[in-house]
């Protein structure tokens, strides 16, 4: 029974780490633009989405969830994400990437604001060109102060994916749940917990590597 | 010709002038000290000369070459890029990069504005330059390994690696702790003797006397009162100067 629940349970843990990977891809470069557009000069840029940061940090991710999956059904009388287990992932991508696209983005800014003017101007001065301050002078200082932020919120986010199960995405903890139906077992459910703790624990490794390697300046 | 022309420079923030008309000029090969109180306007002058700051009025023109004027249209930015390496500036603060060693500090600019950069060439300018700022044994240190006197020595060849035409340095020795401020000083006595094109701002009276051909002190925006050492801080003929060097000398 255990090696039939582990294989269930990697199998779920899959779909778990899947969602995972595909909302940090997508939401770290997007992630990034919102934090352009909320420091940009314009307020036509700058209000739209520092009102969308401020509506998707102010709600809460499963409700954001239930409305882009339901939501185009309910408002528009088309489930544009058809009702099989492929349509019913890619809404979840799409609610978590905006989600974690949003969090993401204010943690940029706040790394982007922490970096001193003086370091722009000894750019400017020196004839650099934006892109090349932004890449070459900038954007290293920015990682090394966002690792220790980014390094919780991604933490967090391989835990969020649990709550894709209110819109029956299949992951780890769905296929846990499953065995309390069809064996009436409960313990496989209490058995993810062992999933998530050892990939945060690997996550938390690779965070303080990281961290350690960019120790060797302030 | 003069190497440097500046004309009815007018500068203002939030409607507050800061900048109210300054002009002055400068020969190659000359230090020009500038002196005057806190908020006088001395960096607003110093960041309008590198294009940090946009003059409201005014003229500037590098040997003979008018390369800004608050009429003309608005400078591109490649313009700009291209205008501003004229000028090289030390800023107080030094402002290293700090995830680069000191050699990576001087030779990062060179390196990466240029069209086909030769590594080699710039390297050896670099460690020249260095030491010749008494730094040979600093260049693979990172800024946080080094004290402010180095760290802003680092600064002063990092801007020389771009061979700047003027060399302008704004309080280069403020942000350091007294005991530093003396191996900064001497670095730039000896650009001095070598003729560097240089434009000093400094709190440091004696040193302004010893090194420079001119001084400048301002007050309140304008230029009060220039000449030679002897002329200004020896024997000013303004009030404003005599009261701002008396403030000196009691201290
Ligand atoms: N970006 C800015 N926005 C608004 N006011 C400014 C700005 N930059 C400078 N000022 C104001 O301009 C005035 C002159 O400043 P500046 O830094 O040029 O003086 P300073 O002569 O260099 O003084 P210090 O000896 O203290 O360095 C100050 O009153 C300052 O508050
Ligand atoms: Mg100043």
């Amino acid at each position: 029974m255990f090696v039939t629940v582990t294989l269930s349970l990697l199998e779920g843990f899959l779909g778990t780490i899947k969602l995972f990977a595909l909302t940090l891809l997508l939401s770290l470069p997007l992630g990034l633009i919102l934090s352009f557009g909320s420091m940009e000069k314009l307020g036509v840029i700058r209000y739209p989405i520092r009102f969308l940061i401020w509506v998707i940090r102010g709600t809460p991710l499963m409700l954001q969830l239930l409305v882009i999956y339901y939501g185009p059904g309910i408002f528009f009388g088309v489930n544009i994400w058809g009702g099989s287990p492929n349509g019913r992932f890619t809404a979840a991508l799409v609610a978590f990437v905006i989600n974690y696209s949003c969090y993401f983005s204010e943690i940029f800014r706040g790394g982007i604001q922490s970096i001193p003017v003086g370091q722009y101007e000894a750019g400017q001065v020196l004839g650099m060109t934006k892109r090349q301050i932004f890449f070459k002078v900038v954007l290293l200082q920015v990682i090394k102060r966002i690792v220790p932020p980014m390094s919780n919120e991604i933490i967090t986010l391989v835990k969020d994916t649990s709550l894709a199960r209110v819109i029956a995405v299949y992951e780890i903890i769905w296929n846990g749940q499953a065995f309390i139906k069809s064996s009436g077992i409960i313990w496989p459910l209490f058995y993810t917990g062992a999933f998530y703790l050892i990939f945060s624990g690997l996550l938390t490794l690779l965070f303080g590597y990281i961290e350690k390697k960019l120790s060797y300046f302030r | 010709m003069p190497i440097l022309e500046v004309k009815d420079i007018h500068k203002s923030f939030d409607n507050e002038a800061i900048l109210k008309g300054i002009s002055f000029s400068m020969d190659a090969g000359e230090s020009v000290s500038i002196i005057g109180s806190s908020g006088s306007g001395k960096t607003t002058l110093l960041r309008c000369l590198n294009f940090l700051e946009t003059p409201d009025e005014g003229t500037i023109t590098v040997h003979g070459e008018k390369i800004f004027d608050a009429h003309a249209p608005a400078l591109k930015p490649e313009e700009i890029r291209a205008r501003r390496l004229h000028f090289g500036l030390v800023f107080q603060q030094f402002n290293l990069f700090p995830q680069y060693t000191a050699l990576e500090n001087v030779m990062l600019a060179p390196k990466i504005t240029a069209e086909s950069p030769d590594v080699k060439q710039i390297e050896e300018t670099a460690v020249k330059l260095l030491e010749q700022m008494g730094l040979s044994d600093r260049m693979n240190n990172y800024p946080h390994q080094l004290s402010g006197g180095q760290q802003q020595r680092v600064a002063i060849a990092r801007a020389l690696a771009l061979k700047p035409d003027i060399l302008c340095f704004d309080e280069p020795t403020s942000a350091l702790d007294p005991e530093l401020t003396g191996e900064v000083l001497k670095v730039i006595r000896g650009l001095a003797e070598q003729k560097t094109t240089m434009i000093i701002v400094t709190h440091e009276m004696s040193f302004a006397h010893d090194v420079s051909d001119k001084v400048i002190f301002m007050d309140g925006g304008v230029i009060v009162e220039q000449g030679t050492p002897a002329e200004v801080i020896e024997h000013p003929r303004e009030e404003r100067t005599k009261q701002f060097l008396a403030g000196y000398s009691s201290n």
